[in-house]
């Protein structure tokens, strides 16, 4: 499923071209419920955010942050694409402070290579980086080909390979592991 | 005081944050006064300064019920005053008015500014001003940030007023101000986006978490500026969102809350390394007032 973010916005009536503030983020959230309410098991929804220049972080708080962690438990992933350098960095430093101040981390992946050089955002370390690198450009992998690949021992890949899970960002199908 | 003793004379004290320390320090002169202050030694007035004083004004409005006079405004600064929409505050009255044909336009060619907005301090009506203000920004970036200008330093600007107009709603227990004007100090062009509240201040808001700790308000100050925490929630991102941006912007960020304040310096930096600085024991006035200034 594809979610203009700007076309949702426009149907509820926000000013554009900015998303800002815990009201517009809270009620893009009810909105985006209400779109998800048919949404398959294990989908991955992308959210479009072209034509959107700023996203603040109340506005992240309120809106992708709750969809995050909605997908856990509703079984489905999120990829963003068109996220403006300000916004990419406003949501890497929620996700900073979520990552400090709870127990889990924040991560989301994105269609193209951000301002970072990194297809996602979030609070990853080098070696996850790389797992995402290489199945971005190979969609799909084995254990052996990624430890190949990384040159990683293999009790240590395996931990970055289940933590990428939780957080969403790859996905295992049929044994491999996949590129959301 | 002037020879009758009844009239407060405003020293030529309002040309940047450190310097308006100086007026700070009349504040309950201000406020114990007849009410009456003579402008004429005043040459210059910036953002900060132009809000703070409206702060001064409106606490002794809402103690005696009365609006200071300001008398013998000389004309550069009456008119100043009336195109930032200072005078329309309500706040203050004034003994001479400037004719209409030395009012100054409110053309495109004098829009390196936004005007004075009073962010409410109810989230609904707040989100509303904050949209216009964005929107009115947008539409004059050009000029204000001309010096500095791409359209991410566009974008850095909207989440900084976007972030700190929050905070007024969401902190303070009162409705603030915000104005932002590109000028000119000797050779240096300065943009200056200051907005400010004369609510409950920093330390108070943060009274109920008793976890975080600090030995004085600048410390807070800097907590508040630096770590992600916030006196609402579990952690916060707004002012350090605000601190990252101004950073890598390399521009500078003057805070002050009661009677501390922090300066922090990104476009130069201590041989030591520092760029941070604190300051406590300033008089007290209520309220967290913020300028984030870039100078080319």
């Amino acid at each position: 499923m594809i979610i203009k973010v700007a076309k949702l916005a426009k149907e509820a009536k926000m000013k554009l071209p900015d998303l800002i503030t815990r009201p517009v983020g809270r009620f893009m959230y009810s909105k985006m419920k209400e779109k998800l309410s048919i949404i398959g098991e294990g989908e991955t929804v992308v959210l479009d955010f072209e034509n959107i220049k700023v996203i603040d972080s109340s506005f992240i708080d309120e809106f992708l942050v709750k969809l995050i962690i909605d997908a856990e438990s509703a079984d489905f992933y999120i990829k963003v694409r068109n996220i403006s350098p300000v916004s990419e960095i406003n949501i890497d430093s929620v996700f900073n402070s979520y990552s400090n101040y709870k127990s889990g981390r924040l991560a989301v992946i994105r269609e193209e290579l951000g301002k970072n050089n990194r297809y996602y955002i979030g609070p990853l370390t080098e070696h996850e980086s790389d797992i995402i690198d290489y199945l971005k450009l190979n969609h799909h992998a084995g254990i052996d080909e990624i430890s190949r690949f990384c040159g990683m021992e293999s009790g240590v890949l395996k931990k970055s390979l289940e933590d990428l899970i939780r957080l969403r960002v790859i996905r295992r199908t049929d044994g491999e592991f996949v590129s959301v | 005081m002037s020879g009758s003793d009844r009239t407060l004379i405003m020293p030529d004290r309002f040309r940047d944050p450190y310097i308006f320390e100086n007026i700070v320090a009349m504040n309950d002169a201000v406020l114990n006064s007849a009410g009456v202050i003579d402008m004429s030694r005043v040459a210059f007035i910036e953002p900060y300064s132009m809000l703070s004083f409206l702060l001064m004004g409106r606490n002794y409005l809402r103690k005696s019920g009365e609006r200071i006079r300001l008398v013998n405004i000389p004309l550069q600064i009456n008119q100043y005053l009336t195109r930032m929409d200072f005078l329309s505050r309500g706040v203050f009255n004034v003994s001479e008015t400037i004719p209409d044909s030395m009012v100054l336009k409110r053309s495109i060619s004098s829009s390196r500014l936004l005007e004075i907005v009073e962010i409410p301090n109810k989230e609904r009506q707040s989100v509303n001003v904050i949209a216009s203000v964005i929107a009115l920004f947008r539409k004059r970036a050009h000029g204000i940030l001309k010096f500095w200008m791409n359209e991410e330093v566009v974008d850095y600007f909207v989440t900084v007023i976007s972030e700190l107009c929050q905070n007024i709603f969401e902190h303070s227990m009162d409705s603030g101000f915000l104005a932002m004007q590109t000028y000119k100090s000797g050779n240096e062009n300065i943009a200056r986006l200051v907005i400010s509240d004369s609510g409950v201040g920093i330390r108070k808001s943060f009274e109920q978490k008793s976890e975080i700790t600090y030995s004085t308000g600048a410390e807070l100050i800097e907590k508040a500026l630096t770590t992600p925490i916030s006196s609402k929630r579990e952690f916060g991102y707004g002012l350090c969102q605000v601190n990252a941006i101004t950073e890598r912007l390399k521009g500078s960020v003057f805070i002050r809350s009661d009677s501390s304040s922090l300066t922090a310096l990104y476009n130069r930096k201590e041989k030591s390394g520092k760029n941070i600085f604190l300051r406590n024991d300033l008089p007290q006035f209520d309220g967290t007032q913020i300028s984030i200034s870039l100078s080319s």
